[in-house]
């Protein structure tokens, strides 16, 4: 194992964020906080509430705009081109953005025709079958347990072939067997070349589908590294610790 | 542009279909439209006023308070699961998003009118000679200028914590400028009152159906364009 | 500076006021009654007070979605506020001197309307304020308010014509002292509402500051 410093390990970079600044008010959530993130790579923000997790993944998204600093996609700028950036980009979160009153495949269609898919109709059957939800296609979106929900809304943000997945705190609310799913989903979506940052309390989870690992604290980056480098099980019995102390 | 019309339609598509399925706003809307009506009926026996006068103004006050019932929904149905965030995530401009939303909402309000309007003809005994065709044109741009304050707004008090009540204050207010026009209008081309037109200048009075429609496009097209230039800085964070 | 701008409203508030009762009558022609209108030099000035706060207002919003810099948040919320006190005198004027000339208080005619709706507006966007926490979403929101609130103006002047007016055109001064008075009486009024304009941008951008403070 060849350790580099961090922008050596990086050749190309698909997420780039700049001394990226947030502040409400005057209380700062996000200070200069710098970050590359490569093709295929899987991060995982790990950090306690209020740390600024969701924060730097909304402004990463372009859904909240930096006080100061950039965040460039496919060296793209986000705030400048949001029409090229937007279709490069998947976002779930611990809401589904799902309409509950359409059916599976209507949600699905919508989406897809927002983001002009082609072939729309073929795209969805393939992913409600590859997400075990095919049986449930005609359903309102409404009657979905918590595990089907995500799956779908994952279904929602990859839709469009995304090279970058956002997921803020996936694992909230799903039973361990979702959350099983849930990490082999991601892991495919790895595997066929995507990106994946993640945000996750539940380091363990975390860690399961990304190889890189990054803790934020009093708005800034604190520790990271690369899962082949620290010994798992001994980084969440320290995180865990920490996160304690910091409550 | 294509793209434009696609996320137009799928937008717009998707909110009537959703009315449609939970049937959540439109029964509402009618049911309080026609006890308006009815209320006003009584009153205006009461007070033994002439049904003639007060047809038109309890059409627009019907409208207007059912209007907001409409609106309202615009932005709570995509609040709940956060749908909202889906949409600014999609590569749609927000100016398409307001415009679909403002097209969901005519349509609701048209809707609304083909109950409504007939059980105001009928209560109060009003008979408009034929100009069926001005009638409504003047309902449809009265439509739109409700529609356009009213969805702008509902996404403004999106996130506040009263949310009903401060859209009916703002909209009533906002609403005036168009109301009066709007009312005056339904008298000249009902025959209730007399059209005239008075002196020169700033201060002339411009009593006349033609000037009414006049200002009534003024308003939809100022009010139409400024909330579409205006949307996006609502939704935003 | 500050102080000198009280002292100078505070000298012409005075001094206007002076002239306008020793001044005598301005009269006014009504249905071919002469009415005196000395309501002029407090109404009239007002009423310009109130419209101009209107400006400030569309000003402060594009600035504000413009630089997204609190400084214009802060300016159109002390408009919107000193536009509520001059819209309230300029309503209560209006009706305390309605009611001997027109045996009413309040009649719904072109400008009685116009100036009430000035009044809502402004209750509208301070209470649309109060209501939302977050603060840039609050001042993005109030821009966009005002913006609107704005356009809304002349539109409301334009459309109000299409029922009669009552009220009267214009009043004529007897000599040329009554015209300096009115011209120095609306000078003070403006002043006095920038000053009070200046001070609750001051008095906001002081709490703000606390607040931070307090949360931080």
């Amino acid at each position: 194992m060849v350790k580099k410093s961090q922008n050596n390990r990086i050749d190309e970079s698909i997420i780039d964020v700049i001394s990226v600044s947030k502040s409400f008010g005057t209380r700062p959530v996000l200070n200069g906080v710098n970050l590359k993130v490569g093709r295929a790579q899987g991060v995982c923000i790990c950090g306690v509430n209020g740390a600024g997790k969701s924060t730097l993944l909304r402004i990463i998204s372009g859904l909240l705009e930096p006080s100061q600093g950039s965040v460039k996609l496919c060296g793209l700028e986000v705030g400048s081109e949001p029409e090229k950036t937007k279709s490069q980009l998947g976002v779930i979160s611990h809401k589904s953005m799902l309409y509950p009153d359409l059916s599976l495949s209507e949600n699905l269609l919508f989406f897809a025709g927002l983001y002009s898919v082609k072939e729309s109709r073929k795209r969805v059957k393939e992913l409600l079958e590859e997400l075990g939800l095919a049986s449930y296609r005609y359903d309102r979106t409404g009657i979905l347990s918590r595990g089907m929900l995500q799956r779908l809304a994952i279904a929602r943000a990859v839709i469009h072939r995304p090279a970058v997945l956002l997921a803020d705190e996936p694992f909230t609310g799903l039973d361990t067997e979702a959350c099983q799913h849930l990490i082999s989903v991601l892991g495919k979506f790895r595997a066929d070349g995507g990106t994946l940052v993640m945000t996750s309390h539940d380091t363990r989870l975390g860690l399961q589908c990304c190889d890189r690992v990054m803790v934020l604290d009093k708005a800034q980056i604190v520790f990271e590294a690369m899962t082949s480098e620290i010994d798992t099980d001994l980084f969440v019995q320290d995180y865990l610790a920490y996160a304690g102390n910091r409550d | 542009m294509n793209y434009f019309f696609e996320s137009l339609w799928a937008i717009f598509a998707k909110d009537i279909v959703t009315e449609l399925r939970s049937k959540q706003v439109l029964p509402t809307m009618i049911v309080l439209g026609m006890l308006i009506v009815w209320v006003m009926r009584i009153v205006s026996e009461a007070a033994s006023l002439s049904t003639m006068m007060m047809g038109p103004a309890v059409l627009w006050i019907a409208f207007l308070f059912s209007g907001l019932l409409a609106q309202e929904r615009s932005f709570s149905t995509e609040e709940q699961e956060d749908c909202i965030s889906g949409l600014l995530l999609a590569p749609v401009d927000p100016g398409t998003i307001y415009i679909a939303k403002l097209l969901v909402n005519i349509v609701m309000l048209c809707v609304f009118e083909a109950v409504v309007v007939p059980m105001v003809f009928l209560t109060f005994e009003l008979s408009i000679g034929g100009k069926w065709f001005e009638f409504m044109g003047v309902l449809l741009l009265g439509n739109i200028g409700i529609s356009s304050i009213g969805t702008l707004f509902s996404a403004m008090i999106q996130l506040s914590r009263v949310r009903g009540a401060l859209l009916s204050i703002l909209v009533l207010v906002v609403l005036m400028p168009m109301m009066i026009p709007a009312i005056f209008a339904l008298l000249f081309l009902f025959g209730v009152i007399p059209e005239e037109v008075a002196g020169t200048g700033f201060l002339a009075l411009a009593g006349s159906l033609k000037t009414s429609v006049g200002y009534l496009v003024a308003f939809d097209v100022v009010f139409t364009v400024a909330c579409w230039l205006l949307f996006g800085f609502v939704v935003q964070e | 500076m500050r102080r000198l701008l009280i002292l100078l409203t505070l000298v012409l508030l005075v001094g206007s006021t002076w002239m306008a009762f020793t001044l005598g009558e301005v009269v006014a022609v009504e249905n071919n009654i002469t009415v005196e209108k000395n309501i002029v030099y407090v109404h009239v000035p007002n009423a310009i007070c109130a419209s101009l706060c209107f400006v400030v207002l569309l000003v402060a919003g594009i600035g504000y979605l413009w630089t997204n810099k609190p400084m214009w948040d802060y300016i159109g919320a002390a408009s919107a506020e000193v536009g509520f006190v001059f819209a309230t005198v300029l309503n209560a004027t209006g009706s305390i001197f309605a009611r001997p000339f027109w045996q009413t208080w309040w009649t719904p005619s072109p400008r009685l309307i116009s100036s009430a709706v000035l009044w809502f507006l402004c209750v509208a966007y301070l209470i649309l304020r109060t209501s939302i926490q977050n603060p840039q979403r609050r001042a993005r929101i109030c821009a966009v308010f005002g913006i609107i609130a704005f356009l809304d103006v002349p539109m409301l002047f334009l459309s109000a014509r299409v029922m009669q007016d009552m009220h009267i055109a214009n009043v004529k001064f007897e000599s040329a002292w009554q015209g300096a008075a009115f011209g120095l009486s609306t000078v003070s009024i403006l002043l006095l509402a920038l000053l009070l304009v200046w001070l609750k941008v001051d008095i906001l951008k002081n709490k703000a500051r606390l607040e931070s403070e307090l949360t931080y």
